[in-house]
């Protein structure tokens, strides 16, 4: 999840890893103080939770020198330009300043990517204060004039959902559209009901922050990444673990899946739901089978942390993209790797997905663009930009709207961007839901959710324009305002069913 | 979708060498779904274990018999599975919660039980009339199905009249499947008789001597104008189906012409079993008393490869419905041996920069290669570039709609190791693992490398008999 470069080192980069050292309680969000807060700061998060950092980051450096020389020793043959510019990079791997470096070396490599970069550095590392952009942003919705002859997506804050003490990292909805499950810094994973909001379950049991979060097909299981190098399998009737027929420590219980060395990035389940695809901090993509909780492969797949991953709708196919700004499409049966995306730029690539059709990829770039790549030709198709994309692992999705696709992302000055998937145009601009940044955006239908560093996890609706009522910019500028401060100040979500155990 | 980026099309269309290996218990039969996503095994302990071909991992066990499985069938859309065992008995799963649908008892250990596309299937039973149990109702409808070949001959003296009798008698069936329309049943008896019954008046409107043995194995390609007949004369037949369902069907001018008769002639081998390919192109039978599997071409009648590795002589083998792929039992071990093509990983996949070259190009640069431009510039000039519409929802082939509104098979956590036996289960290509009880994680002990023959050419390997 980590995109940036010099957050890849000193902090490990994840979001809330970062938000994490800078106090996350001084800015809490108006609604969230609940009960169970004092619950959950009880744990001993915090102290361990930083040593436990700094051990792992130096263990990390160490891993990935490891699995580079691996991984580059075995290609090296073939890849020429790359294995010379990942050796160059190893050699570095033990300082500080590694990835960094690494990047620059990179860059400098390639004649093209000139000045600009050393400006986006630069930003980069003085990012912290997440108030820098607001005021770009002082003229809300209202400026948008909606074009009524085609199906735009207008999309109003509807449901404030508070209860994670750390900024919430992924929100997925699960696939039938009844579920949001969202994932957080603090460890816990938290089950919402998509049509009311309330608040399901609380999932406990990783000993880290989750940085990811995947719902089975059937909507019944949810598999959560986490930075305690655990996967875990969660059955969403009983918010427990998956219960198997084998005998583990836990009772039957079943045993987190274990393999990866480092940090759990990212997660997707195969269309049939029998294979779980993970990706790692380690570099290294594994599918495990859900059946039997065993490691089924495991691909050496990148030379730097593996930010994204999917599987293609009919399960063929796997997608996985690394902050190396390498995009790879996977053979799921042979795990072999059929086709290597690449953009000219080499930009860090921190999510990727499959279209509906399986025809294209859309990959998010940390240059503020997120591109469209016809695997099969190898190139891209389209750009979309207007959003902020250059330090964190923001993630989006495909959309459909009455057979309309678009193309929904998160942005890091905490709003929300929808374009046309063919005219590349901006089709809806929510700025400013978060406070922070905004990481995660997922779309089902008329339902949208938002993640942020702001600790919650905000729902949207798209409100259908009913005929040709609603004509002009006012009447619109009404009803939006409505939904605007009805979104804020509904929900008093009940919090008192959460609770606190180890599993 | 991996057809859109991969060249395994060009790659053999017979599997070559054993790619993995797969046990739970003692297997003796096996079945894939139509999908081939599935591969139903049937084991001597009466357990049905359904893999999944994914993942090469157990997606349910089925218990309900106590003897050993002697067939499965699987419904067209795949979520019903009948299993038929020695001990008279046939169940009808239903694959959604692992239920037993029906139980069907016979009066004898029955051979074969095949489903008809709607809810009927035909059973052969062990030294007793075939039947057809008709299951759409609560209770089961049995009709008996005739063995007696069709006399035209039918105002014949008296004593051949009893001579066909006593004839008759001793006439069983001993193989009986479903056409594909579901209009007939083919059905094969000791005396090496093919009969053809219409499945509606259950009555044989057709009948002819096509060898000298029993008749032990049938099978009909997907598009079932192929008809492939294994019998214990040691000669493996096929024949051209006629179409069975047009409106206007002759029986008088009715044939089933032999297309052609595999054998080995050198050893007098006897055949285990057979099948047809996904396409019908090829056949493959495992041998009696013997290790390898015989593949022939069909076109030509030649035999294009022997597949010689485990030390076991093979059982039931079953081509999977798509790919090059075939899956064998071991008759001592009941393993289950998986048989395909290992596709060659294309190094230019890995970067993209790079292809791969027969010889040396002389590279030529463009006369712009080395311009320099502002950042914006070529920025500006990509997105410019990038005027083509795209389609992110149209799926290419419509044939693939189907797979969501489909029956999938639900996933489940709860399988568990109750069998005493180790299972085997194979990591990646050639990779296997035993997995000791109580263990969860990936962990590299216990591994086992089942090495992979490189196998040269198709040429070499045909002729080192």
């Amino acid at each position: 999840m980590t995109p940036g470069s010099e957050s890849r080192d000193a902090t490990p980069p994840l979001k809330r890893r970062r938000t994490d050292s800078e106090s996350p309680r001084t800015s809490k969000p108006q609604a969230t103080s609940a009960p169970e807060d004092d619950n959950t700061r009880s744990r001993p998060t915090d102290g361990p939770d930083d040593r436990g950092r700094s051990q792992d980051a130096g263990r990390r450096s160490r891993d990935l020198s490891g699995s580079r020389g691996r991984y580059s020793s075995r290609s090296r043959s073939r890849r020429g330009d790359y294995s010379r510019r990942s050796s160059r990079s190893r050699s570095q791997s033990g300082f500080p300043s590694r990835s960094r470096s690494r990047f620059d070396s990179r860059s400098g490599s390639r004649s093209r990517s000139g000045s600009p970069r050393s400006g986006r550095d630069a930003s980069r590392s003085r990012s912290r204060s997440s108030d820098r952009t607001r005021s770009e942003y002082s003229i809300p919705q209202a400026s948008q004039t909606p074009l009524p002859e085609k199906t735009r997506p207008n999309y109003k804050p509807k449901l404030v959902l508070h209860g994670h003490t750390k900024p919430v990292s992924q929100v997925r909805i699960s696939p039938n559209g009844s579920f949001i499950a969202s994932a957080s810094a603090d460890g816990t994973i938290r089950i919402w009901d998509a049509a009311t909001g309330s608040h399901m379950d609380t999932l406990v049991g990783h000993m880290a922050g989750v940085s990811c979060i995947a719902w089975s097909p059937d909507s019944n299981t949810i598999a959560s990444g986490a930075d305690d190098k655990a996967i875990r399998l969660w059955d969403r009737v009983t918010g427990r673990p998956k219960t198997t027929a084998r005998k583990s420590a836990a009772g039957n219980e079943m045993a987190p899946l274990r393999g990866h060395h480092n940090y759990i990035h990212c997660l997707a389940f195969s269309p049939k739901g029998n294979i779980l695809a993970s990706g790692s901090y380690d570099e290294a993509v594994f599918l495990w089978d859900v059946r039997a909780g065993r490691l089924m492969r495991s691909l050496p797949a990148h030379s730097d942390p593996v930010s994204g991953i999917d599987f293609c709708p009919d399960g063929t196919l796997v997608v996985s993209c690394s902050t190396d700004g390498l995009i790879r499409v996977w053979d799921t049966s042979t795990g072999q790797c059929l086709r290597t995306l690449v953009h000219e730029d080499n930009p860090a690539v921190t999510h990727v997905c499959f279209s509906p059709n399986g025809r294209f990829v859309l990959a998010f770039n940390l240059d503020n663009c997120i591109r469209l790549w016809d695997y099969v030709a190898g190139n891209v198709k389209k750009t979309y930009q207007g959003h902020k994309n250059e330090k964190f692992a923001i993630g989006g999705c495909f959309a459909v709207l009455d057979d309309v696709p678009f193309i929904a992302s998160a942005s890091e000055d905490g709003g929300i961007v929808l374009w046309d998937v063919k005219n590349k145009e901006v089709l809806q601009q929510i700025p400013k839901q978060h406070k922070g940044v905004c990481f995660w955006v997922d779309v089902h239908g008329d339902i949208m959710a938002s993640a942020g560093q702001d600790h919650s996890v905000r729902v949207y609706r798209h409100v259908r324009k009913n005929g040709g009522l609603v004509r002009d910019g006012v009447a619109e500028n009404q009803k939006l305002s409505g939904a605007e401060t009805g979104g804020e100040t509904a929900l008093p979500i009940r919090q008192e069913d959460v609770k606190m155990e180890d599993a | 979708m991996n057809m859109l980026l991969s060249d395994d099309y060009l790659l053999q269309d017979y599997p070559e060498n054993i790619t993995n290996t797969i046990r739970s218990g003692h297997a003796t039969m096996l079945r894939f779904d139509r999908k081939g996503d599935y591969l139903a095994s049937g084991r001597v302990d009466g357990t049905v274990v359904v893999w999944d071909l994914e993942t090469m991992g157990v997606a349910r066990k089925l218990r309900g018999h106590n003897k050993g499985i002697t067939f499965l069938s699987w419904s067209r859309c795949g979520r019903y599975l009948l299993s038929t065992c020695q001990g008279w008995k046939a169940i009808l799963w239903d694959l959604q919660d692992g239920s037993r649908l029906r139980e069907v008892r016979f009066r004898a250990p029955a051979y074969i039980a095949e489903i008809h596309p709607w809810n009927q299937f035909v059973t052969a039973l062990f030294e007793e009339q075939p039947m057809l149990v008709d299951v759409s109702e609560p209770v089961d409808i049995k009709h008996i199905l005739p063995s007696a070949p069709k006399r035209t001959n039918t105002n014949g003296d008296a004593a051949l009249k009893e001579k066909q009798a006593k004839e008759d008698a001793r006439q069983m069936t001993t193989s009986a499947i479903w056409t594909t329309t579901g209009d007939h049943i083919l059905a094969g008896t000791n005396k090496g008789k093919l009969n053809i019954i219409d499945a509606r008046t259950c009555e044989i409107i057709y009948t002819e001597k096509i060898c000298s043995g029993v008749i032990t194995t049938m099978r009909l390609t997907a598009s079932g104008r192929d008809l492939l007949v294994n019998s214990q004369d040691r000669i493996i037949r096929t024949f051209r189906l006629p179409n069975l369902s047009v409106e206007d069907l002759d029986l008088d001018t009715l044939q089933v012409p032999l297309e052609h008769k595999f054998q080995d002639v050198v050893n007098k081998l006897s055949w285990n079993h057979v099948t047809f390919s996904a396409t019908g192109e090829y056949v493959a039978a495992s041998t009696y008393n013997n290790h390898e599997l015989y593949v022939w071409e069909r076109n030509h009648g030649s035999l294009v490869c022997m597949l010689k590795d485990p030390k076991e002589e093979q059982g039931v083998i079953e081509w999977h419905p798509s790919r090059a792929l075939l899956a064998a039992c071991g008759l001592e071990t009941g393993r289950i041996y998986i048989w395909s093509v290992v596709s060659p990983q294309k190094w230019s996949a890995l970067a993209p920069d790079f292809a791969e070259v027969e010889e040396n190009v002389e590279y030529i640069e463009r006369e712009d290669e080395f311009d320099i431009y502002a950042q914006e510039e070529i920025h500006r000039r990509r997105l410019d570039a990038e005027d083509e519409d795209v389609d992110v929802l149209t799926l290419d082939q419509p044939k693939a709609m189907g797979w969501e509104n489909s029956f999938r098979m639900p996933v489940l956590f709860n399988l568990g190791e109750s069998d005493s036996e180790d299972e085997f289960i194979a990591v990646s290509t050639g990779t296997m693992r035993r997995r000791s009880p109580g263990e969860g994680q990936g962990d590299d002990d216990g591994y086992e490398r089942v090495p992979v023959k490189k196998v040269a050419s198709k040429g070499g390997r045909s002729k080192k008999k």
